[in-house]
């Protein structure tokens, strides 16, 4: 059975102190509480939690759904938030623990990634660098939620046309784009939709492999 | 307080529920009505003059298809179908019969969820998450599978498709047998309504997905239809009894996952145990061991569902995967899944978990889920029918005897089926078997005409009588038309 490796990063830059995060991980929870009642995703997804401000952390690495503890998440009081850095760490994370499909075995579902700021990459050269290295791997959807005054549209969307902006830093803005996790993620249950996506060229050019 | 509304549905009739959304599905808001036994579901977005008339078809014409016919009523516990159709606020509900209580998990971690398929088909939820109580026994599994075969039946028989069928989409309950397929409204009448959708992942057959990327109109474009139904189901049975999907091998098609699964599923689908071409068989060093031992197609090939079973999914994944006409009918698999119940016997191990298994008569006759040898020596009935009065020819069916096992006029006389066509006096049965010190009788109870022909003088078993079951005996069951001879053999085990 395929894996669907999941990829979160969430800032836990100064600003996120207090209120914010403590409901990302109330959102956090209540995510995952829905996903183990869903079969789909107690069968195939695996979830892998990293944080970031000035420092980027595995909160905990790629993990079945049905053992994931989630872990106390510690806030400093200021400093920046290096994206830059945390996408590196993901992409390290990646390159360890996403298998690959390859001519004698199969792989692992091309993983989704969600990243989660209140900010701006303070590392801005170190992230765009960090940027490209990304689309080097395989994303089957990379999705952003910019929540808050501070944050910035647009260092995300060199990253991914899914970003969902929001004013307020709030649980509300968390829900949702909680919400949309759980969404995506049990996506693969359901049923396929009939029109398919003819404006969209195809993402690469099908070679097939005859043994 | 939630307010009470009360609505006009297209039939004239009102309709109340409770103002407050109950569920929201991937594309309604789901509404309760005052007793609970009926809920409404708004379609969140418009639904087009064609979407409409299509839901007005469900609710009406293709409703009384099903359950306005003789037999009708029986199939009320089968589908969950809609009735009425409603207008709220410029939206357009569906009034549906609420799903049994039977139909939801009443405990442990899952407290409350619909019992959708998936639970029950995947060997890892199985192995890791189910509790043991709602897990039923093999023979459950085989009940379900043929309420299921039996309803996509009487669809087909109406001249409709269901187009979407797959384990979200029928609800099941190992612990009674039960099973309901819920989502009628995106029924697809051939040629009349296109499918909105093209199936859901595992189910889809092969030829759509081999065409998903056709647009919409293009005559090479494979749609959901009768034929793909018909794989849909063999998939669903093949996974009900078995815990694996039949086409999810060990063979790459292609590095990149999506394209993999696009032909894996589609043009170079294969089944995993092809009797020559072992491409695909499964990898066992990439199965996690919460899939085992049910993904072992060597532990437990397929060939344990017993033998009308086997010849069809030969059919489905075989010669039918890639050849749509060559798949097996629901009406098909109804009948083997029927007649294959015929062949369960209860394995010796009070431990083991699938409790029942389809009795192979050779001298190793054992238990394909645990192990356990069975034991028992016990009688077999195997049926003859007559083709012109006063010879037999071998019927390929055979009925299993247990302690205490009925016989029923649908193994007297062959013209008697199982389904939601017999009638009262039929569903009783008409004898019983015991086994007393070793020796194994038959007590007539009703049959009328039943005679023993294995001695050079035939004689006559009457009502209240009993026979003794001797190896080779010849007991013509009935004189009536359609009656069937029964020879009897003790199993060789």
């Amino acid at each position: 059975m395929r894996r669907l490796p999941v990829y979160i990063l969430i800032d836990t830059s100064g600003s996120m102190k207090g209120e914010p995060i403590e409901a990302v991980k109330v959102c956090l929870s209540d995510m995952f509480s829905t996903l183990k009642n869903d079969p789909y995703s107690l069968e195939t997804v695996w979830v892998s939690v990293i944080t970031f401000n000035k420092e980027a952390q595995v909160l905990f690495p790629l993990t079945e759904l049905d053992k994931i503890v989630v872990p106390k998440i510690s806030v400093p009081d200021d400093g920046p938030t290096h994206i830059g850095r945390a996408l590196e760490l993901l992409c390290n994370q990646y390159d360890a623990e996403v298998r690959n499909t390859n001519v004698e075995q199969k792989g692992d579902w091309r993983p989704l990634l969600f990243i989660l700021t209140d900010g701006k990459p303070s590392d801005i050269l170190h992230y765009n660098n960090m940027v490209e290295e990304v689309k080097l791997r395989k994303f089957g959807n990379i999705f952003a939620c910019a929540a808050g005054m501070k944050a910035k549209k647009e260092p995300l969307l060199q990253l991914t046309s899914n970003v969902l902006e929001s004013a307020s830093i709030d649980a509300g803005t968390f829900k949702q784009f909680f919400q949309y996790v759980s969404v995506t993620i049990t996506e693969g249950g359901k049923s396929v939709q009939m029109t398919p996506d003819i404006d969209n060229p195809p993402e690469e050019i099908e070679i097939q492999l005859d043994f | 307080m939630s307010q009470l509304i009360t609505v006009k549905a297209t039939d004239g009739t009102y309709f109340d529920f409770i103002d407050e959304v109950i569920g929201s599905g991937a594309m309604k808001d789901v509404y309760f009505s005052p007793d609970h036994k009926y809920v409404v579901g708004f379609f969140r977005n418009n639904q087009d003059g064609r979407s409409i008339d299509r839901l007005m078809n469900i609710v009406g014409i293709y409703r009384d298809k099903i359950f306005k016919q003789a037999g009708g009523d029986y199939f009320k516990d089968y589908f969950c179908w809609p009735e009425k159709l409603v207008e709220w606020n410029g939206k357009i509900g569906v009034v549906c019969p609420a799903y049994n209580k039977k139909f939801f998990f009443e405990s442990g971690m899952f407290k409350g969820k619909e019992k959708e398929g998936k639970w029950f088909a995947s060997a890892k939820l199985r192995n890791k998450f189910l509790p043991a109580s709602e897990k039923g026994t093999w023979l459950n599994y085989l009940q379900i599978c043929i309420r299921i075969a039996r309803a996509v039946r009487r669809l087909h028989a109406a001249g409709l498709a269901h187009s979407d069928l797959s384990y979200k989409n029928v609800l099941v309950d190992p612990q009674t047998g039960s099973a309901c397929i819920i989502d009628c409204d995106g029924l697809v009448v051939p040629g009349k309504y296109p499918p909105d959708v093209a199936g859901s992942p595992d189910f889809i057959a092969p030829e759509v997905m081999q065409t998903k990327t056709l647009k919409v109109g293009d005559p090479n474009k494979a749609l959901p239809s009768i034929y793909t139904d018909r794989h849909a189901l063999a998939v669903l049975i093949y996974m009900y009894l078995l815990y694996r999907h039949p086409l999810r091998g060990g063979k790459v098609f292609n590095t990149d996952p999506a394209k993999d699964e696009e032909l894996a599923m589609g043009k170079f689908a294969l089944f995993i145990e092809h009797p020559t071409d072992f491409s695909n068989r499964p990898n066992y060093k990439q199965i996690s061991e919460s899939e085992m031992p049910q993904s072992d197609i060597d532990k437990r090939p397929y060939t344990l569902v017993g033998p009308y079973l086997k010849a069809l999914f030969d059919r489905a994944f075989i010669e039918g995967l890639h050849n749509p006409e060559k798949r097996p009918s629901a009406a098909e698999w109804e009948d083997a899944l029927v007649k294959t119940a015929d062949l369960v016997v209860q394995c010796n191990n009070s431990k083991c978990d699938s409790h029942w298994f389809v009795f192979n008569n050779n001298e190793k006759c054992q238990c394909p889920f645990c192990g356990a040898k069975f034991k028992e020596k016990v009688p077999i009935f195997n049926f003859y029918y007559s083709k012109s009065k006063g010879t037999f020819r071998p019927e390929n069916y055979s009925l299993v005897i247990h302690d205490n096992g009925p016989l029923f006029t649908w193994h007297v006389n062959r013209y008697v089926t199982p389904n939601e066509k017999i009638n009262a006096k039929d569903k009783v049965p008409v004898g019983d078997f015991h086994c007393q010190r070793g020796n194994w009788y038959f007590v007539n109870r009703s049959l009328e005409s039943l005679w023993d022909f294995s001695n050079s003088e035939k004689k006559h078993i009457k009502p209240g009588e009993q026979v003794e079951l001797k190896q080779g005996q010849k007991l013509l069951l009935t004189t009536e038309e359609g009656g069937r001879l029964a020879i009897v053999q003790f199993s060789e085990n």
